[in-house]
């Protein structure tokens, strides 16, 4: 095999990975500003629910997490859902990127200063436009380093996909270097991930320079 | 009137920080009120202002009740709706000027004119042009909060505050987060403001300055206003042997 055919195999698998890795994004980065707003909620069931939601994530490992998004319908519910591997896959990873992105954003705005608030609620803004107008574009340019961090993980974690047989970049690596005898494929992984994540540092370095502007 | 609290009750749970206080502002009078710290000064601003809500009593603003006392003896407030109406009446400058870092000194005052008060972006600039060349600090406009000393950015908080066009502005100790060489222009436009007749109320430690601006001097201790009347009655013939004690410290 040429180095040019193991590399237009693995290209698929570098989409393949491309794909977990966006839609996760797309996905989780929404989706931890509700928890993190719903674990501020007023009602304490909705408290202990988050609570519990981000302990379970945070403290079981993704790929058992994925595994049981898997099999759990069927094996917990008798459930047979077709197609189910590539939207369980999706499912595990937005779950579990969300309870990460939330704790970033909580600790986001619990950073803000309570005079923001006050000063906000005494020229007579909404709670959702202090939220929007004041908090929000603060809390965005604090947090960005953390989210940064959290962004390159997913990068390297998207080749966890492979627990549900997901022929993702690494996987296919495994495959061709196994039957080729060849280190090659591993190498071709590794630049592809390092390139990725070199990409994601210098779109996030440039947000954070955008927000340079004030202190 | 502008304001009137009647009979405010406030505590922070065993902590009784106002004690009955009953307090008017009227339209053109500039108040100020000394006293210790922990006397109830802050606490009375911002329950004015609806920051803090009130345990007990009744506020007025323009006459119209924003907040009484039922007949459970629970302090009730109008529907939040309502509120922001209350809310317009009033100003407040912190002490901390509280500005919004993130918005250029222009968009810190029209902002919330704009998406408060659906005021027009040509008015609402027109407005804070204005507001910011009465404070000395026009040039300062596209800056952002981080690149002014602090008297210029209270000097900004107190245009933010005038730019809602409030009938009253309360002011929480505006001097005591600056440096001593910086208290003189901030003092200078709150005279300046009083001598247009703006209604203030100025929570303060700045004796002399309280005695020159003020049509009124209110010393509170211990949650109660224990002395109030003309500032050169209060500061030159002081009734209360409190009021003679906390004088004294300021005289050296």
């Amino acid at each position: 095999m040429t180095l040019s055919t193991m590399f237009t195999t693995m290209s698929v698998g570098m989409l393949r990975s491309f794909a977990v890795f966006m839609l996760t994004l797309l996905g989780s980065l929404p989706l931890g500003m509700v928890v993190a707003l719903l674990k501020k909620s007023r009602f304490k069931v909705v408290r202990a629910l988050i609570n519990a939601y981000i302990s379970v994530i945070r403290g079981t490992p993704l790929m058992l997490q994925l595994l049981v998004w898997y099999f759990g319908p069927f094996y917990l519910f008798g459930l047979n859902i077709g197609n189910w591997r590539f939207p369980a896959l999706i499912l595990g990873f937005v779950v579990n990127y969300a309870a990460y992105f939330a704790e970033i954003y909580r600790g986001g705005i619990e950073s803000i200063p309570v005079g923001q608030y006050e000063a906000a609620e005494v020229l007579g803004y909404t709670r959702t436009q202090t939220f929007m107008r004041i908090i929000l574009p603060q809390v965005v340019k604090r947090i960005m380093p953390s989210v940064t961090n959290e962004v390159i993980t997913l990068v390297k974690d998207t080749s966890l996909a492979f627990t549900l047989a997901y022929q993702e970049v690494f996987s296919l690596a495994k495959q061709i270097s196994a039957s080729q005898t060849s280190f090659m494929p591993f190498l071709i992984a590794g630049v592809f991930y390092f390139v990725a994540n070199y990409v994601v540092e210098f779109v996030m370095g440039r947000i954070e320079k955008a927000l340079d502007y004030y202190k | 009137m502008i304001i009137e609290m009647n009979n405010i009750e406030k505590h922070f749970g065993d902590l009784e920080v106002l004690k009955d206080i009953s307090f008017g502002v009227d339209s053109g009078e500039v108040v100020s009120i000394i006293g210790p710290s922990g006397s109830g000064k802050s606490t009375l601003l911002r329950c004015a202002t609806f920051l803090e809500t009130i345990d007990g009593g009744e506020i007025l603003y323009m006459g119209k009740r924003a907040a009484h006392t039922d007949a459970g003896g629970h302090a009730v407030y109008v529907h939040q709706n309502e509120l922001r109406r209350f809310r317009s009446y009033c100003g407040l400058v912190f002490q901390q000027f509280n500005l919004f870092p993130h918005y250029s000194v222009l968009k810190n005052l029209t902002d919330a004119p704009m998406h408060v008060q659906g005021r027009s972006k040509e008015e609402a600039e027109e407005t804070a042009m204005e507001l910011l060349g009465k404070m000395g600090i026009a040039d300062r406009a596209n800056a952002y909060p981080y690149q002014l000393s602090g008297g210029q950015q209270q000097r900004v908080a107190i245009a933010r505050a005038l730019a809602m066009k409030p009938e009253i502005l309360f002011f929480d100790e505006p001097t005591s987060a600056l440096d001593p060489e910086l208290t003189g222009e901030v003092l200078k436009v709150i005279r300046q403001l009083a001598d247009e007749h703006m209604t203030m109320v100025v929570v303060t430690h700045e004796m002399p300055f309280a005695k020159a601006v003020s049509n009124r001097v209110l010393f509170m201790d211990g949650g109660v206003i224990v002395e109030q009347g003309d500032p050169n009655e209060v500061f030159e013939n002081p009734k209360e042997e409190r009021t003679k004690q906390f004088l004294r410290v300021f005289e050296r």
